[in-house]
Formats: structure tokens, C-alpha cells, sequence
């Protein structure tokens, strides 16, 4: 009976990965995959005005905010985007406002600037722009004009120039826990991975659903066709949902597997091309993650955190594949699947948002005790350690539990499975079902 | 040998089946007759283990059928049991690989029987492709790949033409000279009588009428004469044990009920001038099973 388990696991295997569409697919994959990784590139490749800074004409009736102006600005904008190009051209407008307005009818991008004397907070400011500006660039320049507002006072209240340059230089800030576990790279990390691990996770996401919608798919052929009734009289149903169960999970992994080739590959490419990038932020959050990760030294943390996620995607894979098997041997055709497969898609998506929640609302029990649920334990737990809201342990506990939990899918599915499989009609199918539930075989 | 002792089967308070026995012999083509409905798929699915029969058992030769034995039965169900999107060869690759034969040992029974069967340029065709009476030709090719020591047939001959009928019959009756136990089921009484030493006839799921054919033809009362000539039709019909005079286009059919019957309407017809033909008959099979059947739905 082994043989035919592993005959019926090649044959399904071969089936998926034999086809045409396959190959085609996977090669669509890759491109996708590559390019969004190196989008940037493929951006500035068709050209544009990415180089292009943003001009402010600075009408400073003061005569003292100009240089305050433009070197609070090029600081803020450094803390901000910490890097040292700045993306603003900043000029003084020595003619009145009536006149600078002018120069946004020549160039619609323009913004204007204008320093007032005011008795009661040193200076008032007025920004003036064709339309709306983006709410991050409005902040910065916003918080520019506060500093430069802080620093006039500073230097109109006679302090000598050693205090005002100290009262500039930044603060040095020593962090100590009480837990002498807890490192700083550490918190770093967490915010971080709550940026990173929602796009790490994805892919799960698109495999968990690609293996339910195959095995049900399969299932439901061999069911239609009637070739189940040939194939069940020469193995057991047992043989035939392991073997259903294995291929399923076996192609994931394998699919999953080339997922991150192309992932790597797409860095390479990245890498070669230079990885420059022309839009701010892009690729940072990985990139900064990688390079965290190995500055802090923070890889001895991964070596826990990674095995732990890969087993328990494993471990749930393994239920859905399962649940999907179970569901797909009760119903008589591919359409009937597709509507009972949309419960298990909800309780995926549930786990995708409870672990975008978990960084926002930290510490909150429901989010707690949901990680250790079967299902959406795989996604929740690797998100709710790396943010230290739970210790291994927690996660070693949803481990058993997931374990337990396909132990009790495969000792009531396969009973559903048994009378499932060769049943065509949906009439009374729950009442069915249960009685099989019922049966000691 | 094939042995169905007493089996029955209920589907919550449908009584699919209700003690049905049978034997099979090597060699022996047995006929499972009956009603859509009557129960013979029900049967054929318990001989194979598919259902658990409520009570009873089967056994071949002597042994409860079960997936060590299963290798040495081919199996044909009522509906196209093919996965359409292979090829004929990656079918029955599939299928014979599932019956435990090498693939060397597939490939060529294959090719001998698709060569047998006239289809051999469909080896590395799609079975969605083919016609349904070619797709009913691969099906069967399938289930007799491992030369089966039994073989059940469930509606073997469905959207077959006469031609390919006679393709059937004449490899279900050299299976069967080979030692091969054979059973099938058909509404088509004519193809019972092209094989079928025993039969079986159910009306749901209980057995109306059983044994060898010729006995039940034999034991079968009613009698037909076919007449030609100027007969009265009008004074045989008041003879008594006569059912009904039938015109056909150059000839009589006069349904009697019992055989001695057959010296009276011999005795009428003998008045008449020009008699060129009376021949009495044995009902056809169809006859029988339409008055078991019937009279038992009459009731």
C-alpha cells in the first residue's frame, strides 16, 4: 500500500508541476517578483523629474529668518529621511508677496515662504502654495519654521554664542531595563518587524489559499468524473487523502521555496543594478530590517524565530490542507467548494489582521489568546514574539496545539472523508456527516 | 467463485437491497437485471467494497474481498469513471499502476488492447477529446488492463453502437473461456441473452426471479407462434389460454399462455388455406423480465 501512497503523491505532484501553466505562471512570478523589488529602477529607467528639488522662495520680512530657515529645514529634513541630499532649493524673494505670487504662476510647484515681524511670537509665517501640499513635506517645513522661530529668540536674548550652540547639539540618550533580557536593539527590532513581518507573511497567505483551492479542486475532479469510485476500490481513502494531503503540502513548500528564490533574486538584481533608490522610503523597510538585523547582531534571535515560524506555517498548512480535503470530499462539485472554501479564507484573514492589530494594540488578551488558535496561530505567534509580546514558550505551546489539532482533523476528517468521497448527493450531506462522525472505523 | 451471501442494505429507511445471493463460477457470465433503482449498483459497489453492506457477505474464492484481492478485479461503473484531462496512456498508467501492474506489463496490454479495440491512435489523446462510445471503449480497456480474474460491468454497453457492441462481446466471451467470473448489469435484454447463462433480476432491491436462463425460459409458461396465412383471428381469440392476437406486416404473433394451448390454435389455424409459417417460440427475455417487473409494479 506504501508504494501506491507514493505512486498516488507523484502522480498528484506531477499533475501540478507537469503543466504548462505551471512553468507559465511561475515565470510571471518571477518577473512580477523582480520588478517590484527593483520598481525604482524600472521608474527612473522610463525617466522623469526625479532629481527635481522643490523650490521655496522665502520673502523674509524679518531679515534675520532666511538662514535659520533654510538650516532648520535641511536638519529637520535629515532627521526625517536621515540622509544628507536635501530635496529643497531654498531661496530668498527680496520683492513684496504680491510679487512672489508670481513665481507660482510661473511654476505651479512653488511654494512661498513669508517671515512677519510679531510683537507677541517674535515671527508669524505664511505659507502659500498653488494647491494642497502633502502632509509630510507640510509638517517638515511647519516644524522648520517653529525651530527657526525658537532659534530667533534664542539669539535676540543675548545668550553667548557656547550656550546656544550647546542648547543646539542633540541630547544623548542612555536606555536601562529593569528585565536585563531586554536589549534595545531589541524594542528597534520590534518596530521593525511590525513594519516588515505583515509583507513577510504574505506569501503564506497566497500559498495557504492556493492549497485549499488544489485540494479541493482535485478532489472534486476525481469525484465528478466519477474516477473516484475506480481509484477508492484499489486504495483506501486513507491512502488516497494522505497522498492528497502530502502532495498538496509538498507542492506549497515547493512553491513557497521558489517564492523566495525569486525574492532573492530580485535583490541581486537590486543589488547589481546599484540599488539606487529614487523613492524615498522604498525598499528601506527590508533593507533597513537586513541590515539591522546583522549590525545589531540580532541573527542569534532569528535562529529561534525563524525555525519556530517555519514550523509552525508547516503545522498549518498541514490543517488547512486537511480541513480543505475533509470539506472537499462532502461536496459534489467544484462550485459547492468554492462557497464552503470562503469560511477558511475569513478565519485566514482574521490572522492576517489580528497580526497587523498586535503592533497597535499592544498587549490586548484577545490578540494574546488568538495566537495559540489553530489556524492563525502561524501568522499571530511570529508576529507577537518579535514584538515581545509573548516569549517561546507561548509559541511552543501553539506548536502542541496545532498538533493536537491535526491529530483530531485526521481522526474525525478521515470518518467524514470515508462517506464524503463516494457520496454524490448534497441531500441530507450534515446529517451524513455526522453519523460518520459517529462510526468506530 | 464468487459468493454474495444474503446482503442487504438501507439508506436511512430505503431499503436499497434486501437479501440478495449469488454465485459466480469461473468461466461463468452472470447477468444482474433490473429497474433503474432495483438496487444493482448498490450490489456492485458492496461486491467491491465501496459500501459496507448492512448484512451479509461477499467473498471470492472464499476470501472476504478487501484491498489485498482488489488487484485481481476490474470494475466498469454506470458512469464514465475516466479523468478526462489525461491522455489514454497517463489513464491507464493511472489505473494500472493502482491495480499494482509494472509499467512495462501497461504499456503493452494497453497497446494490444487499444490495437483490439481499433483505437490505437488514441494512446496519446486527451479523453475529454474523444467521442463518448471511444471514451466507453478506454473505460472498459481500463478496467479489463489486468486481465481480472473478476469483472464487473455496470451498464457496459451505454452509448455503444451495434458494431462496438459486438467488439464488447466478443472480449467479455473470450475473457470468460479464459476463466474470467463476469458479472454485468443492462436494461437491454437482448444483451443478456448474447451472454448470460444466470441472471439475477431485482425490483427494488429484492430478488424477483433468479437462476440459469435456460431453466427460467424453460419454466416460463407463456409461449408466442408466429402464423403466416389467411388465418381467423377473430375464433382464436375466443380459445381459451389465448392472451392476444397480434398483426404484424406479413405475419401473426399469437401470445398463449400455456404450452398446451399450442394444439388448439393449431387445430384453428389448420382451417385456414395458405398456411406458409407456424413456428412456436420461447418468450425473449425482454418478455419475462417486462412481466416480473410489471406484474410486480401492477400489484
Amino acid at each position: 500500500m506504501m508504494s501506491k501512497l507514493n505512486y498516488l503523491i507523484g502522480v498528484s505532484l506531477k499533475r501540478k508541476i507537469k503543466t504548462k501553466w505551471f512553468v507559465a505562471a511561475n515565470i510571471l512570478l518571477a518577473l512580477v517578483i523582480i520588478g517590484v523589488s527593483n520598481i525604482d529602477s524600472i521608474i527612473s529607467f522610463f525617466g522623469g523629474d526625479f532629481n527635481k528639488k522643490q523650490l521655496i522662495y522665502v520673502v523674509d520680512n524679518t531679515e534675520q529668518s532666511f538662514d535659520l530657515f533654510k538650516d532648520q529645514l535641511n536638519l529637520v529634513e535629515e532627521n526625517f529621511k536621515q540622509t544628507e541630499d536635501s530635496s529643497y532649493e531654498i531661496k530668498l524673494y527680496d520683492k513684496d508677496v504680491e510679487n512672489a505670487k508670481k513665481l507660482i504662476e510661473e511654476d505651479k510647484k512653488t511654494w512661498i515662504v513669508v517671515f512677519n515681524k510679531d510683537p507677541e511670537t517674535t515671527i508669524s509665517a505664511t505659507v502659500i502654495s498653488e494647491g494642497y501640499i502633502d502632509a509630510i513635506e507640510y509638517q517638515l517645513v511647519s516644524s522648520a519654521i517653529n525651530n527657526t522661530k525658537v532659534a530667533l529668540a534664542t539669539m535676540n536674548s543675548d545668550l553667548p554664542l557656547e550656550e546656544v550652540a550647546k542648547l543646539y547639539s542633540p541630547i544623548t540618550i542612555a536606555r536601562e531595563y529593569l528585565d536585563e533580557d531586554k536589549l534595545s536593539e531589541e524594542e528597534s527590532m520590534g518596530a521593525i518587524m511590525s513594519a516588515v513581518f505583515p509583507i513577510i507573511i504574505l506569501p503564506f497567505f497566497m500559498l495557504v489559499i492556493f492549497l485549499v483551492q488544489m485540494i479541493g479542486a482535485e478532489v472534486n475532479d476525481e469525484k465528478s468524473t466519477r474516477g473516484m469510485e475506480i481509484i477508492i476500490s484499489n486504495v483506501s481513502p486513507e491512502t488516497h487523502f494522505f497522498a492528497k494531503i502530502i502532495a498538496g503540502n509538498l507542492f506549497v513548500l515547493m512553491q513557497g521555496g521558489l517564492l523566495l528564490l525569486f525574492g532573492g533574486m530580485g535583490l541581486l538584481v537590486r543589488k547589481l543594478l546599484g540599488g539606487n533608490s529614487i523613492i524615498q522610503g522604498f525598499g528601506d523597510d527590508f533593507g533597513s530590517f537586513i541590515t539591522k538585523v546583522l549590525d545589531n547582531g540580532l541573527s542569534g534571535q532569528l535562529v529561534y524565530i525563524i525555525p519556530l515560524t517555519i514550523i509552525l506555517m508547516i503545522l498549518t498548512f498541514i490543517s488547512y490542507s486537511l480541513l480543505a480535503g475533509v470539506l472537499a470530499s462532502m461536496t459534489t462539485n467544484t462550485e459547492d467548494f468554492q462557497q464552503l472554501q470562503t469560511p477558511i479564507m475569513l478565519i485566514l484573514l482574521l490572522g492576517y489582521y489580528l497580526s497587523i492589530f498586535a503592533s497597535l494594540l499592544k498587549g490586548a488578551t484577545f490578540i494574546k489568546v488568538a495566537s495559540f488558535v489553530p489556524l492563525i496561530s502561524a501568522i499571530l505567534s511570529p508576529s507577537l514574539l518579535v514584538l515581545g509580546q509573548i516569549g517561546i514558550i507561548e509559541v511552543i505551546i501553539s506548536i502542541l496545539i496545532n498538533i493536537a489539532f491535526n491529530w483530531l482533523l485526521i481522526k474525525y476528517g478521515l470518518k467524514i472523508y470515508k462517506i464524503g468521497i463516494l457520496n454524490y448527493s448534497s441531500k441530507g450531506l450534515w446529517k451524513k456527516m455526522f453519523k460518520a462522525l459517529k462510526t468506530n472505523s | 467463485m464468487l459468493k454474495v451471501s444474503n446482503i442487504s442494505k438501507s439508506y436511512g429507511e430505503f431499503l436499497a437491497l434486501d437479501n440478495l445471493s449469488f454465485t459466480v463460477k469461473p468461466g461463468e457470465i452472470f447477468g444482474l437485471l433490473g429497474v433503474n433503482g432495483a438496487g444493482k449498483t448498490t450490489a456492485f459497489r458492496i461486491i467491491m467494497g465501496l459500501l459496507d453492506a448492512d448484512q451479509g457477505e461477499v467473498t471470492l474464492n472464499g476470501k472476504k474481498i478487501d484491498y489485498s484481492v482488489t488487484d485481481r478485479i476490474g470494475f466498469l461503473t454506470e458512469e464514465r469513471s475516466l479523468l478526462t484531462k489525461l491522455t489514454v496512456k497517463e489513464q491507464c498508467l493511472f489505473y494500472g499502476t493502482l491495480k499494482g501492474m509494472s509499467k512495462e506489463k501497461i504499456i503493452s496490454r494497453m497497446d494490444e488492447l487499444l490495437e483490439r479495440f481499433q483505437v490505437p491512435e488514441y494512446r496519446e489523446r486527451k479523453i475529454k477529446e474523444l467521442s463518448k462510445g471511444n471514451q466507453q471503449k478506454i473505460q472498459f480497456i481500463t478496467a479489463i488492463l489486468n486481465e481480472p480474474e473478476l469483472l464487473i460491468l455496470d451498464e457496459p454497453f451505454a452509448g455503444l453502437d451495434p458494431i462496438n457492441v459486438e467488439l464488447f462481446r466478443k472480449e467479455i466471451i473470450k475473457m470468460a473461456e479464459n476463466g474470467s467470473m463476469i458479472i454485468f448489469s443492462t436494461h437491454r435484454m437482448e444483451h443478456v441473452e448474447l451472454f448470460c447463462k444466470k441472471i439475477v433480476v431485482l425490483l427494488r432491491g429484492e430478488s424477483v426471479l433468479e437462476g440459469y436462463l435456460s431453466d427460467i425460459k424453460e419454466k416460463y409458461r407463456k409461449k408466442n407462434i408466429f402464423v403466416k396465412g389467411d388465418i381467423n383471428t377473430e375464433n382464436i381469440k375466443k380459445i381459451d389460454g389465448v392472451l392476444g392476437v397480434i398483426e404484424k406486416s406479413d405475419e401473426f404473433e399469437i401470445k398463449i399462455n400455456d404450452s398446451e394451448v399450442v394444439t388448439k390454435v393449431f387445430a384453428e389455424i389448420k382451417k385456414s388455406k395458405d398456411i406458409a409459417k407456424f413456428i412456436v417460440e420461447e418468450p425473449s427475455l425482454n418478455e419475462i423480465f417486462v412481466s416480473k417487473v410489471g406484474e410486480t409494479y401492477d400489484e
